[in-house]
C-alpha cells in the first residue's frame, strides 16, 4: 500500500488523539474528573471502547484510561526516506481515531446544551441524533441481523451539489441500506444539504443525521459495534470476534464525499478495521487487496453515479429484492399455468415466430445492475391477439462467476418468469415461448418486468455467485436475428462441452429408483459417462429432476473415497446402494459386467452377456426378437438378468452406454463386443466406427458379427477368428 | 377444476357424447374446457371439427428415440412439456388434447411419470376437463393422477352391453381411480327400454342416469361429412345430453 495513504492516516489519528487529549483535559478541569459519561440510554457504556478493550467507562476519569490506550496504539508518522510494511500502523491509527473519537463525542454528552438531540428523527431546529439508544438498536440492530437491511453507507463530507446528495441517498435507500451521516467537510455536510432538499431524516427513513464533526462518524462504528455484542454474541473486549463479526454480517462501508482530509483518512482507516472499505469521488491513493476487508480497501475517485454501485460490489453485497417488483402476483403456484388462447393478450416466440434466451458473463464494470431495456414495441403498442418475436439477453458479472455457470442460470429463466400469474413460459434458448394474459396485461404487467423478475430472482437464488445483472428484451425480429447467431454458437458450444463431461470431474452421481415398483431391490446409479439403462435418463435429467423434486426418485450420491478407480467402485456409492437395494447389494462397481456389476430392473434399452469362449460379449437390443448367440433370445435373457439381482456377466444398459469411454472399462471396453443384432450395430455405426477409430482398429466395424453370420456361439468365434477380432487377444475375461 | 370422464365399450357412442358434452359447456357460455382424447383410435377432434397437431403417444416415442440429444440441451421435463404444451389445440370454445397410441416395447416409467405429472398441471388451468377414455381404464389408472368427478360409462340398451359395463365398473374399482360419481347413460336407445336391460342393470349394480334416444340427425350429420359438434340445439340427442348435464348439476 502507498506510504502516502498510510502517512496522511497516521497523521490525522495523531491530531485527533491530540485534540482528544486537550478537550478532556479541559473537561476535566471545567466539571470534575468523577462527571457522568454516557451515551444516553444505551446499555454498552461506551460502546467501542467496550466493545474492543472490554473498559466500562462512566466518568470523565474513565475516559483517561481510553486516552492512554489510544496513545500506545498510535503509530509514528511515516519519515520522509523510510518505507515500512504500513497496513498493521494504518490500523492502530484508525482504532486509535475510534478511540479519540469516542472520547470528544462522550464529552459532547456533558455539555449543555447538549448537542444533539437523543430522538429517533430531527427536528425542525435540531438536526444531528449522536448516538442511538438502546431502544432504536433493538428495532434496527436486528434489520442487520435478519437481512431487511444489509448493512449501511457512512457519508462523510458533502456532494458538489444537492441533486446528487438526494440521488445518492436514494439509490442507497432503494438497496435497504442505511444512510448514516457525519463530518461537515468546510461547514457542509450531506445531510445539511438534504435537510435543504426537504429530505425527511431519521431511523424510520433510515437516514440518520449522526453530527457534523468527524468525530461524530465513530457513531456508526459505534453502533456496528453494538450490534455485534447483542445480536452477534460478542464478549465485550472479544474484539476479533465484534471486528470479524462485522466484516461477516454488517455490509457497510465508508463513503468519502468530497476532499478527504487527514482525519478523515484516519476515520476510513478505523472502518478498515471493521472490514469495512471507503469508496471516494475524489482522487485519493487507493488500498487494493490485502487481507482485512473482502476485496478492496480504498477505492477512489468514483464517478457519482457510479459510486453507490461501486461501493456495494467493493464490499461484496450481496443484493436481495425481497419483492419481485412486478404489478402481478409472484410465486411458484403460477409455475403450470397455461395462458388460454382465449386470455392471451400477445404470444412471444414459440412455433411462429423467432426468439431465444441467453444469459452472459461480463466484466463488473461491462454490466449496470438493474438497468433492463425493452429494445422495440412495449405491451401496450402490440395488438390484442398479436404474435412477436421475443429475445431476453442477460448480462451477469460476478466476482465469483465462472462461465460454466452460464447455462444453469440461463435455464432459470423459465423457472423464474413462469412464477409471474398471468404469464406462460415454456422451452429456453433457441426454443422459447412465452404467453401474457389479458389480465396480467391489464394489471400492468410490461414486457420491461421480464427483466424485473429476473433482477431480483438471479440476484435472491445466486446472489453467492452474481453479484450484477442486466436485461435486455428484444421484441423486434431485425434485432434478434441478428443476435441469435451468436447465441446459438455459444449454445453448441456448452454443449459440446457437456458432452465431454467425465465421471472424474463430478463430485456426485445421481441415483434412480423410479423402477423400484417393478424391481424393489433396484437401483440405477446414473454418471455423466453412463446413463440410466432404460435409456431415458442422463446424469443432467437426473440432477434436474432432483432440483424439482428433492424428496423424489433421483437422489444425488457423493461418490466418497474412490475404492477401485477401474472398475469404478466408491466408497459412498456402495453404502448408498446397499442401503437402497434393501441390503441386498453390497458392493457395486459402474464400470464391469464381471464383478459386482450393476443391477437392472428390467427396462434396459439393450443387453449385453458375456460369449466365454470368445473371450468378447454380445449386446442385443429389445426390439430384436430372434435367437442371439447366447442360446437365448432377448425375453428369456431379460428374465435372467431383470429384476434388480446382480449377474455376473450380464449387464443391462442404454444404447448411449456402448458409446461411453467408461462402457465395461473394467474389461477393456467396446472392443469386446463381439456380436450385435444387425439393427442395433446399424443405428450405432458411427459411434462403432469412432470406437474403432479410437482404438487404432479401422475395421472394427467389420469384425463385429450379427444373426446373417452367426446365431451360435461357434458361429461368432469362427467370425471373429476369420477377421482378426481384437477379443481375442485380449485378457482372459474370466 | 371438475372432470368428466366418458368411458365404455368400443361403438357405443362415447365419443358422440363426448363432444356433445364440451359442446354443451361451449353454449353455456363456458368455455374453460380441456378436452382429453384418452382413446388410442383418436377421432374426437373429428366429431370437434378440429384439426389434430401431435398426439402424446407421439410425442413420447419422439422423446425416446432422441435418446441422449435433446435439441437446446433442454431437459426431458422440459422437453416434454413444450412439445405438449404446444400440441394442445386451441379454439375459441375448447382445448385439445390427444394420447394417441399406448406404448411399444422398452421401459416408459420414466416417460409415462413425467406426463402424469405435466398433464396433470395442464388440466389445473381448466375449469372442466372432458376425457373420452379407451375402454380398457388404462388411462384413468396411469396417467391421469387427479380424481374423477364424474364417470359416465355407456351403453347401448342391450343385456350383452350392460355386462361390458358392469365390468368396466368394477375393474374401475380395482384400479384404486378416485372417482366421486359413477353412472351408466344408456345410448342409442328407441323408445322404451327392455326389461331385461332394466334387470342387468341390477344386477351389475349400475346407476342410470339418463337415457339418449337414436337420433336420426347424427347420421345426417355423418353423411354430410360434417362434425356431430354442428348439431341443432333442438335435435333429441342434445336435448338428453342438456338432461344429463342437470341431471349432473351442471349449471347454467
Amino acid at each position: 500500500m502507498s506510504k502516502l495513504i498510510a502517512t496522511r492516516a497516521i497523521r490525522g489519528a495523531h491530531k485527533l488523539v491530540a485534540r482528544a487529549e486537550k478537550e478532556l483535559k479541559r473537561a476535566i478541569e471545567e466539571k470534575g474528573p468523577q462527571t457522568k459519561v454516557e451515551f444516553p440510554n444505551t446499555g454498552y457504556y461506551l460502546p467501542i471502547s467496550h466493545g474492543i478493550i472490554g473498559i466500562n467507562i462512566e466518568t470523565l476519569e474513565g475516559l483517561q484510561e481510553l486516552l492512554e490506550e489510544a496513545k500506545k496504539l498510535l503509530p509514528p508518522v511515516p519519515e520522509k526516506k523510510l518505507w515500512v510494511p504500513y497496513l498493521g500502523h494504518t490500523l492502530d491509527a484508525g482504532m486509535a481515531t475510534l478511540f479519540a473519537d469516542e472520547i470528544i463525542e462522550a464529552i459532547k454528552y456533558t455539555q449543555e446544551p447538549l448537542p444533539y438531540l437523543p430522538e429517533p428523527n430531527p427536528s425542525d431546529n435540531q438536526l444531528w441524533l449522536g448516538a442511538a439508544n438502546d431502544i432504536i438498536l433493538r428495532e434496527r440492530g436486528i434489520e442487520f441481523v435478519d437481512g431487511t437491511a444489509p448493512g449501511f453507507a457512512a457519508c462523510v463530507g458533502y456532494c458538489p451539489t444537492n441533486e446528487i446528495a438526494v440521488k445518492i441517498a436514494r439509490e442507497l435507500q432503494e438497496k435497504n441500506l442505511y444512510v448514516f451521516m457525519s463530518a461537515a467537510t468546510e461547514g457542509k455536510s450531506m445531510a445539511q444539504q438534504l435537510q435543504e432538499e426537504g429530505i425527511q431524516m431519521g431511523w424510520e427513513t433510515r437516514l440518520v443525521p449522526f453530527g457534523d464533526d468527524v468525530t461524530a462518524t465513530v457513531h456508526s462504528l459505534g453502533f456496528a459495534t453494538r450490534v455485534a455484542l447483542s445480536f452477534g454474541g460478542a464478549k465485550p473486549g472479544d474484539f476479533q470476534r465484534v471486528l470479524r463479526y462485522n466484516k461477516n454480517r454488517v455490509f457497510a462501508f465508508v463513503l468519502a464525499l468530497g476532499p478527504v482530509d487527514d482525519e478523515k483518512h484516519a476515520q476510513a482507516a478505523g472502518a478498515i478495521n471493521y472490514g469495512f472499505p471507503a469508496i471516494a469521488d475524489t482522487n485519493i491513493d487507493q488500498i487494493l487487496p490485502t487481507g482485512i476487508c473482502t476485496y478492496e480497501h480504498v477505492v477512489s475517485p468514483v464517478a457519482h453515479d457510479r459510486i453507490v454501485s461501486k461501493a456495494i460490489e467493493v464490499r461484496g453485497l450481496k443484493i436481495t429484492i425481497a419483492k419481485v417488483p412486478i404489478p402481478v402476483a409472484f410465486g411458484p403456484a403460477f409455475q403450470g399455468e397455461r395462458v388460454r388462447k382465449d386470455d392471451m393478450h400477445v404470444e412471444l416466440a414459440g412455433q411462429t415466430q423467432p426468439g431465444f434466451e441467453y444469459l452472459t458473463l461480463k466484466e463488473l464494470d461491462e454490466v449496470e445492475d438493474g438497468k433492463i431495456e425493452v429494445i422495440g414495441p412495449e405491451i401496450d403498442e402490440v395488438t390484442e391477439g398479436s404474435k412477436i418475436p421475443l429475445a431476453i439477453w442477460v448480462d451477469v458479472a460476478g466476482r465469483e462467476m465462472q462461465a460454466d455457470f452460464e447455462p444453469i442460470l440461463e435455464r432459470q429463466i423459465h423457472d423464474f418468469i413462469n412464477c409471474a400469474n398471468g404469464v406462460f413460459h415454456m422451452g429456453q434458448r433457441d426454443i422459447n415461448w412465452v404467453r401474457i394474459s389479458k389480465e396480467a396485461k391489464h394489471k400492468g404487467f410490461k414486457f420491461e418486468h421480464f427483466g424485473s423478475i429476473l433482477h431480483a430472482r438471479l440476484h435472491g437464488e445466486y446472489g453467492k455467485i452474481v453479484d450484477k445483472i442486466q436485461v435486455k428484451i428484444y421484441t423486434r425480429e431485425k434485432e434478434i436475428l441478428e443476435l441469435i447467431e451468436t447465441a446459438r454458437r455459444v449454445y453448441q458450444e456448452r454443449d459440446e462441452r457437456l458432452a465431454g463431461m467425465t465421471d472424474e470431474e463430478v463430485e456426485t452421481f445421481y441415483s434412480c429408483t423410479l423402477c423400484q415398483s417393478f424391481a424393489p431391490n433396484h437401483v440405477c446409479i446414473i454418471t455423466p459417462e453412463r446413463s440410466g439403462l432404460c435409456g431415458a435418463y442422463n446424469w443432467l435429467d437426473g440432477k434436474a429432476a432432483h432440483r424439482i423434486n428433492p424428496t423424489g426418485p433421483n437422489q444425488p450420491v457423493n461418490k466418497g473415497k474412490v475404492i477401485d478407480a477401474v472398475k469404478g467402485q466408491w466408497k459412498e456409492i456402495n453404502e448408498f446402494v446397499y442401503n437402497y437395494s434393501h441390503k441386498s447389494m453390497e458392493i457395486f462397481n459402474a464400470y464391469s459386467i464381471i464383478e459386482h456389476p450393476m443391477t437392472s430392473c428390467g427396462c434396459f434399452e439393450c443387453l449385453s452377456c458375456v460369449l466365454p469362449s470368445t473371450n468378447g460379449i454380445m449386446t442385443v437390443y429389445r426390439e430384436h426378437t430372434g435367437m442371439t448367440p447366447s442360446g437365448m433370445k432377448f425375453s428369456t435373457l431379460a428374465g435372467t438378468v431383470g429384476g434388480g439381482v446382480q449377474t455376473p456377466g450380464f449387464i443391462g444398459h442404454s444404447k448411449h452406454y456402448i458409446g461411453s469411454k467408461k462402457f465395461i472399462s473394467a474389461e477393456g471396453g467396446a472392443k469386446r463386443i463381439v456380436w450385435m443384432n444387425k439393427a442395433l450395430k446399424e443405428e450405432m455405426e458411427p459411434m462403432i466406427r469412432e470406437i474403432g477409430k479410437q482404438e487404432g482398429i479401422e475395421a472394427f466395424f467389420d469384425m463385429i458379427a450379427d444373426e446373417t453370420v452367426a446365431v451360435t456361439e461357434e458361429e461368432v468365434l469362427e467370425f471373429i477368428t476369420k477377421k482378426s477380432h481384437p477379443a481375442l487377444s485380449m485378457p482372459p475375461l474370466f | 377444476m371438475k372432470t368428466i370422464a366418458i368411458s365404455g365399450k368400443g361403438g357405443t357412442g362415447k365419443t358422440t357424447i363426448t363432444a356433445l358434452i364440451i359442446r354443451w359447456f361451449s353454449d353455456h357460455g363456458k368455455n374453460s374446457v380441456l378436452a382429453v382424447d384418452a382413446d388410442s383410435n383418436v377421432n374426437l377432434n373429428d366429431v370437434l371439427g378440429v384439426e389434430l397437431k401431435d398426439t402424446i403417444g407421439a410425442i413420447r416415442e419422439e422423446m425416446k428415440s432422441l435418446a441422449g440429444e435433446l435439441p437446446g440441451g433442454m431437459t426431458k421435463q422440459q422437453f416434454l412439456e413444450y412439445k405438449i404444451q404446444s400440441s394442445l389445440v386451441e379454439t375459441p370454445k375448447f382445448d385439445l388434447i390427444a394420447m394417441g397410441r399406448p406404448e411399444g416395447p422398452g421401459c416408459y416409467c420414466y416417460a409415462n411419470n413425467l406426463l402424469r405429472e405435466i398433464l396433470s398441471a395442464i388440466n389445473t388451468n381448466y375449469h372442466h376437463v372432458v376425457i373420452d377414455n379407451e375402454a380398457g381404464m388404462e388411462h384413468l389408472s396411469r396417467r391421469t393422477a387427479q380424481k374423477i368427478d364424474c364417470l359416465l360409462i355407456i351403453s347401448d340398451p342391450s343385456t350383452r352391453g350392460i355386462r361390458a359395463a358392469g365390468k368396466i365398473s368394477r375393474l374401475l374399482s380395482e384400479l384404486d381411480t378416485r372417482v366421486q360419481e359413477r353412472y351408466l347413460i344408456l345410448n342409442r336407445v328407441r323408445k322404451t327400454v327392455p326389461q331385461s336391460v332394466k334387470k342387468a342393470i341390477e344386477d351389475e349394480k349400475l346407476k342410470l342416469l339418463c337415457s339418449i334416444p337414436e337420433d336420426d340427425r347424427l347420421l345426417g350429420l355423418d353423411q354430410k361429412g360434417k362434425p356431430v359438434w354442428d348439431i341443432l340445439a333442438d335435435s333429441p340427442v342434445y336435448q338428453s345430453v342438456d338432461r344429463m348435464m342437470k341431471l349432473m348439476n351442471f349449471k347454467r
